[in-house]
């Protein structure tokens, strides 16, 4: 009793102003810190991609396309990301260029490895509620890849462009959810 | 000195490839609030060129004081930078030169005409090829975009058809080859 006393004068102090409030005010700070910590640190990390190369594509046919197992961690509980892919195209687009010719190609994301379909990416637009298996932020250990990544070259976009070798990159950037 | 300008010379050369390193694809993420990677996509079109829409050729129960002739539509694709082509025109009939319709009463020459769809026309020589055509054509059969735009223009003379012999079916096939320009 003498000890809640004794604390209530220290917290509450001469006129109501307690000479701890200043350690009380570092320690609330801290406290709230590592209260925000878990929101600020929550991390993702996207691994295991590989550059694509179409050797051939198809005339007025089926569409071209290849898919890669990748890896997506998410540090959050449940493991979940959102997903924006961006090419290289004029405002992000996804084509490939060879000169000023351009070859349109599309994007899918699947949430699960060795996928040949997924949900259709828009360029710039995040796909959110992805869910991750990986264990380990390279998929070092647990399971190897996590993610698809399926790239489409319409058959209809072979057939208008010109003829020649085209190239162009696509970001790809996780976020956890 | 020496020592100083290879410094420079290390210090560019590091400066070189890391530039070059941060173009270098795939680029992986890192473990972070947000993590990008970056791949590249190589695809390759090879030239092609097609043509279609192709109809047989009826020219029945012709007045001989009149030319008889027939003019079809057809579809030309090329994806060359130009949309370029060249054609050769072959008849199947080997008598005489050029281009021949045959029958058991005997041959009879008609001629063919080739105009692009920018209006390049020209008279065409059996197996011989004639070049500077030019195609508007974005798709392989003319399904989508512009329209087929090529013809095709085959004539009998009036002179010829009199040295026909009557209620007598003269054939032959013409064959049409387009390569890319």
């Amino acid at each position: 009793m003498a000890f809640v006393a004794t604390a209530a004068r220290l917290i509450r102090g001469r006129g109501g102003r307690s000479p701890l409030r200043p350690f009380l005010c570092v320690l609330c700070a801290s406290l709230s810190a590592l209260c925000s910590a878990p929101a600020s640190a929550q991390k993702a990390n996207i691994s295991g991609l590989s550059d694509l190369t179409f050797t051939s594509v198809n005339f007025s046919g089926v569409d071209a396309s290849m898919n890669q197992d990748i890896c997506v961690y998410s540090s959050t509980f449940p493991e979940k990301y959102q997903i924006t892919a961006s090419g290289s195209g004029t405002g992000g687009s996804f084509t490939l260029a060879s000169g000023s010719d351009t070859l349109v190609y599309q994007v899918q994301w699947n949430s699960s490895p060795g996928q040949a379909s997924g949900t259709p990416l828009s360029a710039g637009v995040p796909l959110a509620g992805q869910s991750s298996s990986a264990s380990q932020k390279t998929c070092n250990s647990g399971p190897a890849t996590s993610a698809s990544l399926i790239v489409t070259i319409p058959f209809s976009a072979v057939d208008a462009a010109t003829a020649g070798n085209y190239s162009g990159t696509l970001s790809l950037t996780v976020i956890p959810e | 000195m020496t020592a100083l300008l290879s410094r420079s010379a290390v210090a560019i050369l590091l400066a070189t490839a890391l530039t070059n390193q941060a173009l270098a694809t795939p680029t992986q993420g890192t473990l972070g609030s947000t993590s990008t990677g970056v791949i590249t996509i190589n695809a390759s079109v090879p030239n092609r060129i097609q043509i279609s829409g192709l109809s047989d050729v009826s020219l029945l129960n012709q007045d001989p004081t009149v030319n008889a002739v027939s003019t079809q539509t057809l579809c030309v694709w090329s994806n060359t930078s130009t949309h370029g082509y060249n054609v050769t025109a072959t008849g199947s009939s080997t008598a005489g030169s050029g281009f021949n319709l045959a029958s058991t009463a005997g041959t009879v020459p008609y001629a063919v005409n080739w105009t692009d769809a920018k209006a390049t026309s020209a008279a065409l020589t059996s197996g011989t090829n004639k070049i500077g055509f030019k195609s508007t054509a974005t798709s392989p059969t003319c399904s989508s975009g512009p329209a087929a735009a090529e013809a095709l223009k085959v004539t009998v003379l009036s002179t010829d058809l009199q040295t026909m012999q009557a209620a007598t079916t003269y054939t032959g096939t013409l064959t049409l080859v387009v390569p890319p320009e």
